[in-house]
């Protein structure tokens, strides 16, 4: 992924070879006994008992999982698509030369990314409709997740812009571009992409906020659990399960956000006539100029 | 109560009707109640409790402004919850709510509406006033105990049930038998109920563990991190029935009085429900909705329903 | 409201569990999720693939089912913590994976070049990562760092659903009396709230104070 991560080391010779051979060997003996003792463990005390396992092969209850499960998705997406462009947006914000929006953009990212989501489900739950705002449950639960994510997301994209050398910036300007031009078209795709790891954790930190929808009364994924809890009084396995849900969707989102930083960056090597020209000859001028000033 | 699963067998229900009969303070005549019955849609005992239940006469219900605009709104709109044992539990299954708060509630909006048709939000300890306050919800059906200091903001129609707390230990545990044994013991209870607050008078050195829901308070027992489980006691003996790691000990040592919560506002609400719960009692709907509710896991007839405005707050 | 008063005791004990679940959650955090990101962009592969498993399977897992399973899944292995202990493990080990990634996402920052340059210098792995890429990564470290410790904050008052009386379990514990509802939630969420903002202002400052101008 960093291309910082294959400089920081050189290849191993054959004595560090045989270490890290032993280091492995050692590793996967050490992981895998843990893994069968607990399993051991967890069997004596009758937890791996088909009868507590059989629901989850049962089409009505695999059904009522998945339909908490597609509640999760729908408000995952919908979250994402309106909380990312608002953090980009922010940030920019957060770095305009206009003290105002500079000011505006800071309160807002500051007091959204300090309050607990919950409060402010509570506000839609509990407060709004007091004053006649009763939005349905959807959204009671959907708008808090977009406040609250928008916010920290426009810190990590801040981060992404600041850690870009100034002299992209200064380059650009050079080159007659605005400044608007210049974040859109040299420092965002750069910054973006710099942040993509801490981006797909907060996408799926953003999928994980939607199990507040207990609070606002919305069928997702983890209040189905509980219900199938309280119905077959399977504590652990239902946890488990649901654990397992979550762990392979966010695993798929993951790969998925991988998929596409590598193809983006192919792109931009192999397929160099894509884009528009003036975009192109922006990226290599500025990437001269760079050069030349280093 | 249905129980769908295939490993909740017809015999599951028979024993816990035996482990109650031995168990429980009720009468000892054992009541031959049909268990779970398969056939044509009117004869699962439950269904037949809710279509039995009465309708109001229209010059009723235009007489009463609450009532009249929940009839025009064709659903009641009640706040509880779903996943709690015998008295509000969704089935993943059928997707159906069942239970004695649940099956109240249908019945209300049957007797209003004419159609056992409501719509659930779901509401914490934090919540439930609020959403009563501020109209989200007609009424609350939650095991909600009436308290004064809830009365100052909400009004509370009953009581309809009198609960008691009894106690739940470990299979092993041969300490607590009583209410008295707890003094200084760790006590699990969910946390939007009130044993909590029963707990602190009838045995105040106890430290009080809180859960979100019955199965972990059930599991804190089992593993030890409580040594005892304090609630309701039809919910504990379903759940000992379930598990047989657990048992259930000693008298109900509370007496609870839950009631139906609506808005202070318009006292036509309170009113009203205070005159269909009168109606249901007398008329048999009431203890026909214990017995496929309740009456499944405790052995004997239906106890007498308290008195209406009887206790303080209500 | 007088009677507020009347839980002053119980709520700065709330107070100050939370925050000591936070700070040793955070600290638990810092120093794991500091040993997984040299595992991930270290020479050996199968620490690689540990610090990797590591943190695609516990940063997807929602903290609330991390706590289920810990507080009620590892006494089935024989191994019983007290709550409060389980909470803190938690928070630690659920974290780590998220300083981990904001660790590598703050070496990604650093120009490639300056890591060849070290290793042109003859410095090994070790050194080139402690005197050149660091340091200079460190900056844009702090802010998704000061994220991960307002997620601990918050994800401490998680606590509460599994029984530890942190300050939103006593707020949870004065409505059962009280009936104050969400107002008093509301008075506990401003707590946490200015707890994050004061941490938020105190890494934007330090953020400042390291910046390297390039």
């Amino acid at each position: 992924m960093s291309s910082a991560n294959r400089v920081l080391f050189d290849a191993p010779g054959p004595r560090a070879r045989r270490r890290i051979a032993v280091i492995s060997v050692v590793t996967v003996i050490l992981i895998v006994a843990a893994i069968g003792w607990a399993i051991e463990l967890f069997a004596r005390s009758g937890q791996l008992d088909p009868n507590s396992w059989v629901e989850f092969t049962e089409w009505p209850y695999v059904r009522f999982l998945l339909n908490g499960l597609l509640q999760t998705l729908l408000c995952t997406v919908v979250s994402a698509a309106v909380a990312i462009p608002a953090g980009v947006l922010l940030a920019l914000g957060r770095l305009s030369r206009n003290g105002l929006i500079r000011r505006l953009s800071g309160a807002y990212v500051e007091f959204f990314r300090s309050i607990p989501l919950l409060l402010l489900v509570y506000v839609f739950v509990g407060g709004l409709p007091a004053i006649g705002i009763n939005v349905p449950v959807f959204w009671k639960l959907v708008i808090p997740i977009i406040a609250c994510s928008s916010a920290v997301l426009a810190e990590i994209f801040r981060a992404g812009i600041r850690a870009l050398p100034r002299g992209q910036l200064e380059a650009a300007s050079a080159l007659g571009l605005t400044r608007s031009q210049a974040m859109r078209k040299v420092v965002l795709p750069q910054a973006i992409r710099l942040v993509i790891p801490s981006l797909v954790t907060q996408i799926i930190s953003l999928l994980k906020d939607s199990t507040l929808g207990y609070a606002a009364s919305y069928p997702e994924l983890m209040k189905s659990a509980e219900n199938l809890t309280a119905y077959t009084h399977d504590l652990i396995q239902t946890y488990l399960v649901v654990s397992l849900i979550y762990v392979v969707i966010n695993l798929a989102l993951s790969q998925l956000a991988r998929y596409l930083e590598e193809r983006q960056g192919r792109n931009r090597n192999v397929l160099r006539g894509a884009g528009s020209r003036r975009v192109r000859r922006v990226n290599r001028d500025v990437n001269d100029v760079v050069l030349n000033a280093q | 109560m249905r129980f769908a699963r295939t490993k909740s067998t017809p015999t599951r229900l028979a024993v816990a009707a035996l482990a109650v009969a031995t168990l429980t303070i009720g009468l000892s005549a054992c009541s031959s109640g049909s268990t779970g019955g398969a056939s044509a849609t009117p004869t699962d005992p439950y269904d037949k409790a809710i279509a039995a239940a009465p309708v109001a006469p229209a010059s009723l219900v235009s007489q009463n402004d609450w009532a009249k605009k929940i009839k025009a709104a064709g659903v009641l709109r009640i706040g509880g919850i779903d996943t709690g044992p015998l008295f509000s539990l969704k089935d993943p299954v059928t997707g159906k709510t069942t239970g004695f708060d649940a099956g109240l509630a249908q019945m209300l909006a049957k007797y209003i509406t004419g159609k056992p048709n409501t719509a659930l939000t779901t509401t914490t300890v934090d919540t439930r006033e609020t959403l009563i306050q501020n109209n989200t919800v007609d009424a609350v059906f939650a095991t909600y105990s009436i308290t004064p200091a809830r009365a100052t903001k909400v009004a509370f129609a009953g009581p309809y049930f009198q609960s008691g707390d009894a106690i739940m230990v470990a299979a092993a545990n041969k300490n607590i038998r009583s209410v008295a044994d707890l003094a200084g013991k760790t006590v699990a209870t969910e946390a939007n109920s009130t044993a909590v607050t029963a707990l602190e008078s009838a045995a105040p050195t106890v430290k009080p563990l809180l859960f979100a829901q019955d199965a972990e308070c059930v599991a804190a027992v089992q593993q030890g991190r409580a040594d005892a489980y304090v609630i309701d006691q039809s919910i504990l003996i379903s759940d000992a029935v379930a598990n047989k790691k657990v048992k259930v000990v000693g008298k109900p040592f509370t007496t609870d009085p839950y009631g139906i919560g609506v808005t202070k506002a318009d006292p036509a609400a309170k009113q009203f429900v205070d005159a269909w719960l009168k109606k249901i009692e007398a008329d048999g709907s009431w203890a026909r909705l214990w017995k496929s509710t309740l009456g499944t896991v405790v052995a004997g007839n239906p106890p007498t329903p308290p008195a209406i405005g009887s206790v303080p707050g209500s | 409201m007088s009677t507020l008063a009347s839980y002053f005791g119980q709520i700065m004990v709330g107070l100050g569990t939370a925050l000591s679940l936070t700070v040793i959650g955070f600290a638990g955090a810092l120093v794991l999720g500091t040993i997984l990101a040299v595992f991930r962009i270290g020479p050996i592969t199968p620490l690689r693939l540990v610090g990797t498993v590591y943190v695609e399977v516990l940063r997807n897992i929602p903290l609330l089912c991390l706590l289920i399973l810990f507080v009620f899944g590892l006494p089935d292995i024989g191994i019983v913590f007290d709550l409060y202990t389980t909470v803190a493990i938690c928070l630690a080990l659920f974290n780590a994976a998220f300083v981990c990634e904001a660790i590598r996402t703050g070496i990604n920052t650093v120009p490639v070049g300056q890591a060849e340059a070290a290793r042109a210098l003859g410095l090994t792995f070790t050194q080139s990562l402690r005197t050149v890429v660091l340091p200079q990564a460190f900056q844009s470290m702090i802010q998704p760092l000061v994220n991960v410790f307002i997620g601990v904050l918050l994800g401490s008052s998680l606590a509460s659903a599994v029984g530890v009386m942190d300050l939103l379990g006593v707020a949870q514990f004065i409505n059962l009396h009280q009936a104050w509802g969400i107002g008093l939630f509301a008075a506990a969420a401003a707590v946490y709230a200015s707890i994050a903002l004061g941490m938020g202002f105190l890494g934007g400052r330090l953020e400042r104070k390291v910046a390297i101008s390039r």
